[in-house]
């Protein structure tokens, strides 16, 4: 499964950068990305960069809906949402006629053609193909009938791309109908996701190993040129079968001036440059100056351009900056190995170093406050997720977890062996385990740790090595599965259930709630499922962070998300505003 | 001819007076009159009974104590050298990163003089196919650049400050190992060596008895070296994260978090490390130099 960590450790080689030279529309975005990027391929897109450019030029059967929260998904490709089978295995998917790919070389003539559903399924294919490197695969992975089969005969020789597959098929030019081999209700969810985005042959055969260079697709954007290390550039698609921006909102949209554009065709702006810039000096620079219209806000910049209250200071309000706060859907936490003699058979003992952490610091010094703690596995807008849902032990209290500790068996700390805990290695991640340290020292628990690098880190969880680690974990959608399926029983280590949960009536909910549609019973389930974890405590959940976003006033229809991929062909440039605000910088 | 004769003679009352001092005595002799050697030597001293007192608990025992209201604190009358995240007292903290420091240095450098000198010695001493192996050895294990080689063994053992030692000794030592060898091939054949042979002394009396006391002021010099090269490495390691179980002190990990702290205008967790380490290393260098050249007969005259 692509696996999200946001403990990254970023080394990266200085970038000499320069924007200057080269005409750019004003009415463009510019865009810095952390990462660089290494393919346009979209059986290629585990990368960040790839999610960010990517969504651009290749569309999607369905989308997220802009400015709904919870994240919904709406069709995008696809005519209407899809027709599903009583048993729930069986979805029909509708695709919008007249939908037509980039104009490209590959092409007759060079005018696109028409999108018809043998692209998706050759661009489903190409996932399952292990000569096209894809990294996607996991999101068909023993979900589809026949599928598994295909691939498995495409590898020993013995089918072709020619060859059908019973789950995966076309009955006419605009209609894909998928059987499921079980139910898989997150399957609109990775039909959102870049990687099955359906591809043109024509390209894939003219282009053959250029074809990350080369990407052609139905999108709002397409392709210009791409400088390795430096830029991607992207044009509006003249083309464009005509997305609609968003009629409806959630409460307090119409304030913020979010449904002013509403039902509007999209997109917005001429142009989109993506920036590679790896490093915070230069991208930070550079947003100061206006050549970049959006940018997170480096953590070692923050208090030079926010406040204590978490809002903007003057000076930056005054140039006419915009801060934006988000959920997002993560958490931070101390996983607990449940195999563990000591720890993961005394309940009262994990109970007492819940409540011998202190939350409090932790946000204020290593988030500058952007960070809310965590009560549960499920990260903020997932569904699932109760604000008022409060886990006990999260209130800080030595009495308590010196209360538990006796009950535990071990009074101040007497006879417990020191706890091992596991981090990987970075400044800020020694930082935390020092923390961690002198918070359980504070009740007589004395704590060893251990620094890793991230090879090292992933050893010691798959091996069971670790008592107790600090990690966290960012949805792949906005699912609570994808949080849920970190403590599922037979995910167990070298699995990604790095805590080793294993309990029975928790399996027997994540088995039942994967079996039913979203809706009211699997929120039940999942609720379920976190109050299990609130009473059995494999983990101590930490923190939800929250994302900063930083943006000119000049740039409108901004709702940030960090689990949306298409949020450029909304976003609007306001070309009074930015004139007048360009001149005070 | 009797002229001559007399003129080469050299009284007996004086040659007792010159009798007695040793190649080490008149080293001695002679660093003492250094005086930049002596100063170095006072840092040196300075730092080992500060490291003593502090792992005892006599000195800085305030290192560890946090005090989260207190965090970052600029220098001043409470706290010398300010406070770092957790408004640990940096000085303190510095102080006690010299326990680190000094532990991996010596038993670093310790190891890396044994193992370079037994090895350069018994190929040094024997040649051919001996000779020709660890020589190989050495070579290949050579061509591997030392940090990474230090990293990579880290990596593999794990951190902590038993294995810091032993991977800094365990690739540091041929440099040493090099120089004796070339000593001892010097030496096999000169003529004392000789003597004890045909006195009957077998090869690990004539290695270890005569020769070795002989090079002997380069395993001295190459182990003040080495040291400064541990303490260093330690630093490095540490400031990647391979060094030093975190929570202990050490410079390393000092500067390692001054990189997140000075965008924050943080500089004197950066300032207090590198202050403690600089005049520990500046101090043992230049103990250095005079000791090789308060051991080198060619400089006797001075």
């Amino acid at each position: 499964m692509l696996t999200r960590f946001l403990v990254i450790f970023s080394a990266s080689l200085f970038l000499s950068y320069c924007t200057r030279g080269s005409k750019v529309s004003e009415n463009s975005i510019q865009f810095p990305m952390k990462m660089n990027l290494s393919s346009l391929d979209p059986a290629q897109a585990s990368n960040e960069a790839t999610n960010e450019v990517g969504p651009n030029i290749n569309e999607t059967l369905l989308q997220y809906n802009y400015l709904k929260r919870p994240l919904t998904v709406e069709p995008l490709l696809a005519a209407t949402m899809p027709t599903v089978s009583k048993d729930g295995l069986v979805h029909t998917f509708k695709i919008k006629p007249g939908v037509r790919f980039h104009d490209d070389a590959a092409f007759k003539d060079g005018k696109g053609r028409e999108l018809v559903a043998a692209d998706f399924i050759y661009a489903w294919k190409r996932l399952a193909d292990p000569k096209s490197k894809s990294e996607g695969w996991w999101i068909f992975d023993g979900k589809i009938k026949g599928f598994n089969e295909w691939r498995d005969k495409l590898t020993k020789g013995e089918a072709t791309y020619e060859t059908a597959i019973e789950g995966l098929q076309t009955p006419d030019d605009h209609t894909i109908v998928i059987t499921l081999s079980k139910p898989y209700y997150q399957l609109y969810y990775v039909l959102t996701m870049i990687y099955s985005s359906p591809v043109p042959k024509e390209a894939v055969d003219k282009y053959g190993a250029e074809f990350l260079n080369h990407p052609v697709g139905t999108g709002p954007f397409v392709f210009v040129n791409w400088i390795r290390g430096n830029k991607v550039v992207l044009k509006r698609n003249p083309t464009y079968h005509g997305s609609l921006y968003p009629s409806a909102g959630e409460p307090g949209d119409q304030e913020a001036g979010l449904l002013a554009d509403a039902g509007k065709p999209l997109p917005f702006v001429d142009e989109l440059i993506f920036h590679e810039v790896p490093e915070d000096q230069p991208r930070w620079l550079n947003m100061m100056r206006g050549n970049f219209d959006i940018s997170e806000i480096p953590k070692d910049s923050f208090d030079g351009a926010v406040g204590p209250d978490k809002e903007l200071k003057a000076d930056m309000k005054a140039k006419g900056f915009e801060l934006k706060k988000y959920k997002v859907q993560e958490v931070v936490y101390m996983g607990i190995n449940m195999d563990d003699p000591v720890l993961g058979k005394n309940r009262n003992l994990r109970t007492a170093l819940c409540y011998a952490y202190d939350q409090k610091t932790p946000i204020e010094r290593f988030y500058n406050g952007r960070a809310i703690v965590a009560h549960s596995m499920i990260g903020p807008d997932m569904d699932g997720y109760d604000e008022s849902f409060k886990l006990p032990c999260k209130e800080y209290s030595l009495e308590k977890a010196k209360e538990y500790l006796k009950k535990a068996g071990f009074p101040d700390g007497k006879g417990l062996e020191p706890i091992e805990y596991s981090f990987p290695t970075s400044a800020t991640g020694r930082q935390f385990g020092e923390y961690v340290q002198e918070q359980f020292g504070k009740i007589g628990v004395k704590t060893v740790l251990t620094g890793n690098s991230w090879p090292q880190f992933q050893d010691r969880l798959r091996n069971k090595k670790a008592q107790m680690f600090g990690i966290a974990w960012g949805a792949d959608y906005p699912d609570a599965e994808n949080m849920m399926q970190l403590l599922y029983g037979p995910n167990v280590s070298p699995g990604p259930n790095s805590a080793n949960f294993k309990n029975k009536e928790f399996d027997k909910l994540y088995e039942e709630a994967s079996k039913m549609p979203p809706g009211e019973a699997r929120t039940v389930a999942y609720k379920k499922m976190r109050d299990i974890f609130a009473a059995e405590l494999p983990w101590i959940p930490t923190v939800h962070r929250l994302g900063f976003q930083l943006s000119h006033g000049w740039v409108e229809n901004l709702k940030p998300n960090k689990t949306l991929p298409n949020p450029f062909k909304y976003m609007k440039v306001n070309l009074e505003k930015k004139k007048a605000l360009k001149a005070k910088l | 001819m009797s002229t001559v004769a007399t003129q080469n003679f050299v009284p007996v009352a004086e040659l007792k007076a010159a009798k007695g001092r040793s190649l080490w005595q008149d080293a001695f002799r002679r660093l003492r009159h250094e005086k930049v050697a002596m100063i170095s030597l006072a840092i040196i001293i300075a730092y080992l009974v500060m490291a003593a007192l502090c792992a005892a608990g006599l000195l800085f025992t305030n290192y560890n104590v946090t005090d989260h209201g207190a965090a970052y604190l600029p220098p001043g009358a409470g706290h010398w050298m300010g406070t770092d995240i957790f408004g640990r007292d940096v000085m303190a903290r510095a102080a006690h990163g010299t326990i680190t420091s000094l532990i991996v240095g010596f038993f670093g450098a310790a190891l890396a003089v044994v193992i370079g000198t037994v090895m350069g010695a018994i190929s040094g001493y024997f040649g051919g196919v001996i000779d020709e192996l660890i020589v190989w050895f050495y070579t290949t294990v050579d061509t591997i650049p030392y940090i990474l080689l230090v990293v990579a063994f880290s990596f593999v053992v794990g951190p902590g400050l038993s294995t810091l030692c032993l991977a800094i000794g365990l690739t540091s030592w041929i440099g040493h190992c090099r120089i004796v060898r070339s000593e001892f091939m010097k030496h096999r054949d000169r003529e004392y060596v000789h003597g004890a042979t045909a006195l009957g002394a077998g090869h690990a009396r004539r290695i270890f008895v005569h020769i070795l006391p002989n090079v002997f002021h380069l395993v001295l010099i190459n182990f003040s070296l080495g040291f400064v090269t541990a303490v260093k490495s330690e630093v490095i390691l540490s400031y990647l994260g391979l060094g030093v179980a975190a929570g202990t002190p050490s410079w390393g990990m000092m500067i390692s978090d001054a990189k997140l702290e000075l965008a924050r205008e943080v500089w004197w967790g950066l300032a207090a490390a590198t202050f403690f380490m600089f005049f520990l290393v500046l101090a043992f260098t230049l103990f250095n130099d005079a000791l090789r050249d308060a051991l080198d007969p060619k400089l006797k005259s001075r």
